[in-house]
């Protein structure tokens, strides 16, 4: 397919598949349906008609999400070639990421195949590791060997030595974390000029939410020292450089941290006071910023990439509605999970994008 | 031969015990494919086996990793065929897991070996880097009063993260040295409550340490000598434990090649799977069975199994049909045709079987386009020589030569010298408007055969409505020969004819009449599908039709190429240049045009010809079978 046809046709499917994502009124709207008319809404029928176990449902509901974005996925990779197939390609990763740290977990303390399997995603061929090799190895040495010969050979190199002096996984996670970002920008500087520029804006707002995220956890939860946080930090954000974050991991609490980032990060962030208020503010605050670029972006490339991360974020407020409703849990506790308060501070819709 | 062979849908009905005796006699018989669909759940709602399929799969995959370090024959000779029962199989499985605890601990220390060897390798370089540099090295040595000092190896990448996050806790970096990914560097900070913090960083960067041999710096050869006997001790190490590896191989080859036919007799009751239902004592096995062996099975299951057994078998309905397996026994003629088929897809169950069709017109097809007696004497003597690599396709490639070599006796052609003997046919370039009128009766008899077993298809399988009046139905091929026919009046008497205009205009107004009903969708874009698709047919007939075209263009451009071969011979004037000449100008008529014509011939029956009638897309006979690698 020539440049400019593909171009368009990614266009015209990001726009169309765009209109279904969610404004504030349509959470609002879906925390007042019934678990029924959800399922009817999403083509979950069959899932909410014989809903699993308690135990389970949390799991086998994620899995079908995630099934939806991957097949959403696939088909705006149907244009695309070149470096912004694998930009798309590795943010899907992620995903991958997810299994492998629960291969990796499930190994260190030794539980059965099976058990480790039922957490995994089902994801497509595409960003699949070999689950059912490595699923097969006897301990964690096997497991590091056997990845050592695959595409994470680098991080099985430096994951066998975190293993082998710490023996906890917590390191484990973290590096392949800050992994996966910086492969994700370096795929991102390989991408054509014209796309160059606003991946950066977009993939450096993630990082920025990544980061503050990562910051307050390991300096106030995990309590680790201010320079191993920065360590386990990306330092290419959009707002937060290396001298902010080196200047942040100092901060002695969550106040102090606040008051110090860099106005804009500030001023959406101001009144949260424990780590799930900065975190919920900060996903607003990024979801605003990338449903502008979704609405405004010229680069169709980015335009894409950000409907994906936009629905991601749907998919995730769609499964703690029904996971509520499926629990008889509150309205008021629903909509909170839900973020469905976020509306005050996103005012701005996809659903009727003109940009075509 | 030109279809599939009827099947029957059988139910067993055994006792549960003898479950695995009735897989493994289907095995052994190799004619029974399960049917993995819910039949029955609700009466049988177990699926026997489960814990038998985990123990398997583990095995399994013990035995494949440990066989990447322990040979194994490629021939699996079972001696006594028996009922593998779960208790066996466990206690395989347990020794299969000891097996692959030994050969996995001298995994580990080849990979800790390659470590230590990259170490010192890492610790010579950084050594000889040392002795370059106008540094006291008993200052790096040893534990300091006042500062903390680390030399080490980390990754490349992680150097200026660290140097930053290290910065945090007031130390210093020191990259000295780069070697491929890693970079050799000195930490260097004050001693503290703040070392502990380090180490942290450290670790998670991937830091490796290097011990600084404290007599570097008085006697750097006793050092270098040191290394060099901890590399020798090393590489004594390797070779004890490859020779360990190697005993260990020898001393288990045989049990483990036991276990192997273990597993093999195992897998028929894996493999049924689904297909298999139980409750409590009762269970039914359902699949599929050649219609033609159905006896031969009753007789071997009455003999085998001690309990009482019931088989219902029932021809399939007409909604299975897509489900029903297409078995088409070997032929070692057709073998080679019949891959090529299978690249296409596998023929639904009561569709034509292609294979014999696409054999006798490839083969004609590429005779016509590469008709020589030299060249197709040479290929088919080539095929045969290579026979042994070839396998199955050297019959291909004497079936291909001996149809060039027909063709050239009929062209006159032999190594493109074309006056050696006398055509019994015609030299293609004496008249190619007469060969292009060949291909095209030769092309539409193609469509014409085609367009007969798509209409046989579908009324096979019950779509009469689509063997009318489909695309290539029977309305079509009206449409089709009264254009020909009504053509043929217009060439030869200058009026294309009022019977062929009739049928032609009511056949094309019927196609587009039926579009109209099929298509479901609002009037003005179902007005406009069935009209791009009315015109599709047409202008796909007519495409087609001119594609064989190149079956004559093909024999042409053979003759031409040979003309080219012998003008070139004629410019040189030295007798050896000249026969050298003759020689690789053929050789490369013979690669060159002989892989086109192959590709060409390939395109024209899976475009011109599959894509009208064959769906490709039925299921593979796959029947329980003993996985013994010979299939015996």
């Amino acid at each position: 397919m020539p440049a400019s046809a593909s171009d368009s046709y990614l266009n015209t499917r990001t726009t169309l598949m765009s209109s279904q994502l969610l404004d504030s009124a349509g959470v609002e709207a879906l925390v007042d349906r019934t678990l029924d008319q959800l399922g009817r809404d999403f083509q979950l029928d069959q899932l909410v008609a014989g809903l699993p176990p308690e135990a389970d449902l949390g799991r086998v509901l994620e899995r079908t999400l995630i099934q939806v974005l991957m097949q959403e996925l696939s088909v705006l990779l149907r244009p695309l070639d070149g470096p912004a197939r694998n930009i798309l390609i590795h943010w899907a990763r992620k995903y991958e990421l997810f299994n492998l740290k629960a291969i990796i977990r499930g190994k260190l303390q030794g539980l059965h195949f099976d058990l480790i399997k039922e957490n995994l995603h089902d994801l497509p061929p595409l960003i699949t590791l070999p689950h059912e090799q490595l699923l097969r190895t006897e301990n964690i040495q096997e497991l590091l060997r056997q990845l050592e010969t695959g595409p994470y050979s680098d991080i099985a190199r430096q994951a066998r030595q975190v293993y082998e002096e710490r023996n906890e996984p917590f390191s484990l996670d973290a590096t392949l974390d800050q992994r996966y970002y910086m492969s994700l920008l370096r795929r991102v500087r390989r991408a054509q000029p014209t796309d160059r520029v606003s991946l950066h804006r977009l993939i450096g707002e993630l990082i920025d939410q990544q980061n503050l995220n990562w910051l307050i956890r390991y300096r106030f939860n995990y309590e680790l020292s201010a320079s191993e946080t920065y360590y386990l930090l990306i330092p290419f954000g959009l707002h937060l450089h290396r001298d902010q974050l080196l200047k942040l991991v100092n901060m002695d609490n969550i106040q102090q941290l606040i008051e110090s980032l860099p106005t804009k990060l500030a001023t959406a962030l101001e009144g949260s006071v424990s780590p799930m208020e900065v975190e919920q503010a900060l996903q607003t605050e990024t979801t605003k910023q990338i449903r502008r670029c979704l609405q405004y972006e010229k680069s169709v490339v980015s335009r894409t990439f950000a409907y994906l991360v936009l629905r991601e974020i749907d998919l995730k407020k769609l499964f703690a509605i029904i996971q509520g409703k499926a629990l008889n849990l509150d309205q008021a506790l629903i909509r909170t999970a839900a973020g469905a308060k976020e509306s005050d501070l996103a005012p701005e819709t996809t659903g009727n994008s003109d940009h075509v | 031969m030109f279809s599939p062979l009827p099947m029957k849908h059988v139910l067993l009905q055994v006792m549960t015990e003898d479950l695995p005796q009735v897989s493994l006699t289907l095995a052994e018989l190799a004619v029974f494919s399960p049917d993995y669909r819910p039949i029955h759940d609700e009466q049988f709602p177990t699926i026997p086996g489960q814990r038998f399929r985990e123990i398997y799969n583990q095995a399994c995959s013990r035995l494949e990793k440990i066989s990447k370090h322990v040979s194994l024959s490629s021939q699996i000779r079972l001696k006594t065929i028996h009922v593998i029962s779960e208790r066996e199989l466990e206690k395989t499985n347990n020794w299969l897991g000891k097996v692959w605890a030994r050969c996995s601990a001298f995994e580990e220390t080849f990979h800790r070996l390659t470590d230590e060897e990259h170490m010192i390798q890492q610790l010579e370089e950084a050594l000889d880097n040392f002795s370059e540099l106008n540094l006291d090295l008993s200052l790096l040595q040893g534990e300091k009063l006042f500062l903390d000092i680390h030399v080490g190896i980390i990754p490349r990448a992680n150097v200026t993260q660290l140097k930053e996050a290290v910065g945090l806790a007031d130390y210093l970096i020191f990259p000295y040295m780069e070697h491929g990914e890693n970079a050799h560097v000195i930490v260097v900070g004050p001693k503290g409550e703040r070392q502990e913090e380090l180490g942290s960083v450290l670790d998670t960067a991937g830091f490796n340490p290097l011990p600084i041999p404290p007599e570097l710096h008085a006697e750097p050869e006793k050092v270098q000598s040191e290394l060099q006997a901890r590399r020798g001790r090393l590489a004594k190490e390797r070779q004890k434990e490859s020779e360990g590896m190697a005993s260990c191989a020898n001393e288990l080859r045989g049990e483990l090649e036991l276990a192997r036919g273990v597993l093999v007799m195992a897998e028929p009751f894996v493999r049924v799977d689904t297909a298999a239902r139980s409750a409590g004592q009762l269970s039914i096995v359902s699949g599929w069975i050649p219609a033609r062996d159905l006896r031969r099975t009753k007789k071997a299951l009455g003999k085998r199994l001690k309990n009482p057994f019931h088989i219902d078998s029932r021809s399939p309905t007409a909604e299975e049909r897509p489900l029903v397996p297409s078995y088409m026994p070997k032929n070692r003629l057709m073998a080679p045709f019949a891959t090529l088929v299978k690249q296409y897809g596998v023929p639904r169950y009561g569709e034509v079987d292609p294979t014999l069709i696409f054999a006798l017109s490839f083969i004609a097809m590429f005779g016509m386009m590469f008709g020589d007696v030299g060249h197709g004497l040479t290929i088919m003597a080539v095929g045969w020589l290579a026979r042994r690599r070839l396998k199955s396709f050297t019959c291909f490639a004497v079936c291909i030569g001996i149809s060039a070599t027909v063709f050239g006796v009929l062209y006159g052609s032999i190594f493109g010298y074309e006056e050696l003997f006398h055509a019994v046919w015609i030299p293609p370039l004496s008249n190619p408007l007469y060969m292009l009128s060949v291909a095209l009766m030769w092309g539409i008899g193609f469509l014409l055969l085609i367009t007969l077993i798509s209409i046989y298809n579908r009324m096979v399988l019950s779509e009469f409505h689509q063997a009318i009046f489909d695309s290539n139905g029977m309305v079509s091929i009206a449409l089709y020969l009264s254009a020909l026919g009504g053509l043929y009046n217009l060439y030869h008497n200058g009026e294309f004819g009022l019977p062929a205009a009739t049928v032609s205009i009511g056949a094309l107004l019927t196609l587009f009449g039926y579009k109209l009903v099929e298509i479901k969708a609002p009037p003005g874009e179902r007005l406009l599908v069935a009209l791009i698709e009315t015109f599709e047919t047409i202008t796909g007939y007519v495409s087609n039709t001119l594609s064989f075209l190149r079956v004559a263009a093909f024999s042409l451009n053979h003759v031409a190429l040979a003309i080219a071969v012998f003008t070139l011979v004629e410019m040189i004037t030295s007798a050896h240049g000249r026969v050298l000449m003759v020689v690789f100008g053929n050789i490369f008529i013979l690669i060159l045009e002989g892989a086109i014509v192959t590709i060409q011939a390939l395109r024209l029956e899976y475009y011109e010809g599959f894509s009208r009638f064959y769906s490709g897309d039925g299921q593979e006979f796959k029947p329980l079978k003993l996985e013994t690698g010979d299939n015996a």
